[in-house]
């Protein structure tokens, strides 16, 4: 970079920076620091008046000329209370009073709408990575063109260092793509044929072409970005009420100073209450700690619905979880192959099994064949003949033989004699103790092995759950459809003690209900279909992996946009501090009116000292609220997830969790 | 509801809002302004919704009339 450049790029961002925010409150502090040396080195009373007055003047117009605006619309506002106490001084002839309150809350201004726009920094980074153009392919040449007028069908391209500018799949090419926007997850995801990209999203690294789904306002971007205006402005409960009562106090305390100053004949007193009540700070106290809670959230990938979803959610006490999909993967795997029989190896019974299943529809049959397939067994064609039997397994002629797959009753129905043998029972008990679904494999009634497939248990799972308690829910609980021992054994293996098994969809919302009678706020964690009854009754409905889903995303009170558990604690855990933080807020505010109105009464309290202490606390609240952003206490992280001693089962699941 | 005229919905985001009650100057402003149905004001989000007939009142005439209140707004995009 050249040095007049770079000089030239500094002279505009001064130039900027006083045009902006702060030309008003340095000229006029400049003439208070001349009016005070030409008073105190000259002398000169009449000079430092003309100066305090100047003073006044310059910070004082913009607020009388929008005070004036205001009352032509009819609204009574702050603006109106400073205009009134600085003119009410310069005629008494307090002209430094009047100079120091106009200056003040000049440099508060200034100072508010700096940091305020800090609170809502998350939203803007949000709109920032909307994309402007896409490259799109028309008739075979490359074409690009506004990111919003994609057509639903078109393919984009989208190369290395650019960002994707559609919602769509990738039908070509592969890549690592940064979706950070979206899902809050700052490592970039491998994307290849089939997958899934967002718009915002920023390719890092290969070369993707992208058929569109969606553009523009139809993309998952821009449905996050209009849930999470909507949810900052929506507002909470204490917020409505605090809406009302700032209605009606700036009129209230101008009439309190004019009945005060009619009634003491004090002047000053009077326009000394117009200033420090300024209700700044209590009306800015809960939006403050709202926008820049939910920012926070969304920047993390968490849509929390809107205030008043905060404060339910900082009151959760009792978490209730869907099992399949939710705390496990949702998709069965092969677990174990045990073979009986002299002679046969664990990969002929997977092989045999395999074979048998090739034709077979049903969910366990695919966990089978991929793992043959994984294990690079040969599955030569399908079965002369497949035969399903409900309930129980699947009876298969291969080669001439019978070969039979499934529960103890099927095999049992095979052999004339009925008699299995106890090994074969033993082993079946065993793999369904530890929460798996055997399947016993016998050819024309012998049995040669056992297969178990079993839905896996997410890695995170168990951290979830102990980070739930940290943040203060007492009861996580259970519900499933599924049989009580694979329950039990998912629930002793994440940790958690309540288990409600064989649950049908209206069973589950009545589990629901049931803790609510108890007293407890409830949140719900389920994919949406069958939880879909339970999810509504439920204090706070959350939907996980909400990314590709435009429905989750606008329906669920919180939207966790990744697949990732661990977001749950760290969303009831983001909603009590953001409530902690308004509550705070609030307190900071009355306090500090309590305190001025007492100083004043008391005498002490001068009109600059309070302006001074109001602006103080207004910029106390917004930075307050500003802590908010930054990440979450490292409190939460500093356990390892990982125990030594945990069990085996688990920590070779998160050697290998994504084993396919 | 309306068949004469064509009411589109604009959004406008703005900047600088920093108190609650100052927004109430623009919903004003804006409502006053020819073919403007509703104008709803978010404070929190800082966005301005406009129902109106761009024919009477074109997104210009909005953002001068934001203008006039004392604040800066330009149309978004979604």
């Amino acid at each position: 970079m050249s040095m007049s450049m770079s000089m030239s790029t500094m002279g505009t961002r001064v130039r900027r920076w006083i045009g902006h925010r702060w030309a008003v409150p340095t000229v006029s502090g400049t003439a208070i620091l001349a009016s005070f040396a030409v008073s105190r080195l000259a002398g000169a009373t009449g000079w430092a008046d003309a100066l305090m007055i100047a003073a006044a003047v310059i910070a004082g117009t913009p607020v009388v000329v929008k005070a004036a605006r205001a009352l032509t619309v009819r609204v009574v506002g702050i603006d109106l209370l400073v205009s009134v106490a600085a003119s009410g001084a310069v005629v008494i002839g307090n002209y430094w009073e009047a100079a120091a309150v106009t200056f003040l809350f000049a440099v508060g201004h200034a100072l508010e709408s700096a940091t305020l726009a800090k609170t809502r920094s998350a939203l803007a980074e949000l709109i920032a990575v909307a994309p402007d153009v896409a490259v799109v392919l028309r008739a075979g040449e490359q074409v690009e063109v506004p990111a919003a007028t994609v057509e639903v069908g078109e393919v984009v391209l989208v190369k290395s260092g650019t960002k994707v500018p559609v919602d769509g799949e990738v039908v070509a090419g592969s890549g690592a793509v940064d979706e950070a926007s979206i899902t809050g997850e700052s490592i970039p995801a491998e994307k290849v044929e089939g997958d899934r990209v967002f718009a915002g999203t920023v390719s890092t690294g290969g070369f993707l072409q992208v058929r569109t789904t969606g553009a523009g306002a139809d993309t998952t971007l821009a449905r996050i970005i209009h849930r999470v205006e909507e949810a900052q402005d929506a507002k909470a409960p204490t917020q409505a009420f605090m809406d009302r009562f700032s209605a009606w106090y700036t009129p209230a305390i101008i009439v309190l100073a004019v009945v005060a100053g009619l009634v003491t004949r004090d002047v000053v007193l009077a326009l000394t209450l117009l200033v420090i009540a300024c209700p700044g700070a209590l009306v800015i106290s809960i939006p403050v700690s709202i926008v820049a809670g939910i920012g926070r959230g969304a920047k993390d990938g968490m849509l929390i619905k809107g205030g008043e979803f905060l404060e339910t959610s900082a009151r959760i006490d009792a978490v209730a979880l869907d099992k399949t999909g939710t705390l496990t993967e949702g998709r069965p795997r092969l677990t174990d192959v045990v073979a009986l029989r002299p002679g046969w190896g664990r990969a002929d019974v997977l092989a045999l099994a395999a074979r048998a299943e090739a034709g077979s529809e049903h969910p366990l049959a695919r966990p089978i064949l991929e793992a043959a397939a994984a294990e690079g067994l040969a599955v030569p064609g399908l079965p002369e003949h497949t035969e399903p039997v409900a309930g129980k397994g699947i009876v298969a002629t291969l080669d001439g033989r019978r070969v039979a797959v499934g529960n103890l009753a099927l095999i049992a129905a095979e052999r004339a004699d009925h008699d299995l043998g106890g090994q074969v029972a033993e082993t079946v008990a065993e793999l369904a103790e530890a929460g798996r679904t055997p399947m016993v494999v016998a050819v024309d009634g012998d049995v040669v092995g056992v297969v178990a497939v079993a839905d896996r248990v997410r890695p995170e799972a168990a951290e979830m759950v102990r980070r739930l308690r940290r943040v203060g829910v007492r009861e996580v609980v259970m519900l499933t459809g599924d049989i009580e021992p694979v329950a039990r054994a998912v629930a002793s293996q994440v940790g958690i003690d309540q288990v409600r098994a064989s649950l049908l969809p209206e069973a589950k919302l009545e589990a629901v209900a049931q803790l609510q009678r108890e007293g407890r706020t409830v949140a719900m964690v389920g994919d949406g279909v069958n939880d879909a009854p339970a999810l509504a009754t439920a204090d706070i409905g959350v939907a996980m992996g909400a990314a590709g889903s435009g429905v989750a995303i606008e329906t669920a009170d919180i939207a966790l946009m990744k697949d990732d558990l661990l977001k749950l604690p760290a969303a009831v855990g983001l909603a009590r501090r953001t409530v902690a933080n308004m509550r705070q807020n609030i307190t900071i505010a009355l306090v500090t009116v309590a305190a001025l109105v007492a100083g004043v009464l008391l005498g002490g309290v001068t009109m600059a000292i309070g302006m001074l202490v109001h602006e103080l606390s207004v910029l106390l609240v917004i930075v307050n609220a500003m802590r908010l952003l930054r990440p979450a206490q490292p409190a939460e992280d500093r356990n390892p997830p990982q125990r030594p001693g945990q069990d085996a089962d688990n920590a070779s699941l998160r050697a290998a969790p994504t084993a396919a | 509801m309306n068949t004469t005229t064509a009411l589109t919905t604009t959004v406008l985001r703005a900047e600088g809002f920093s108190c609650p009650s100052c927004v109430a100057k623009i919903e004003k402003r804006v409502g006053r302004l020819p073919g403007v149905d509703s104008v709803t004001v978010h404070f929190a989000s800082a966005r301005i919704e406009v129902r109106h007939d761009a024919a009477l009142s074109d997104v210009d005439a909005l953002i001068d009339a934001v203008a006039k209140a004392g604040y800066v707004a330009r149309p978004a995009a979604f």
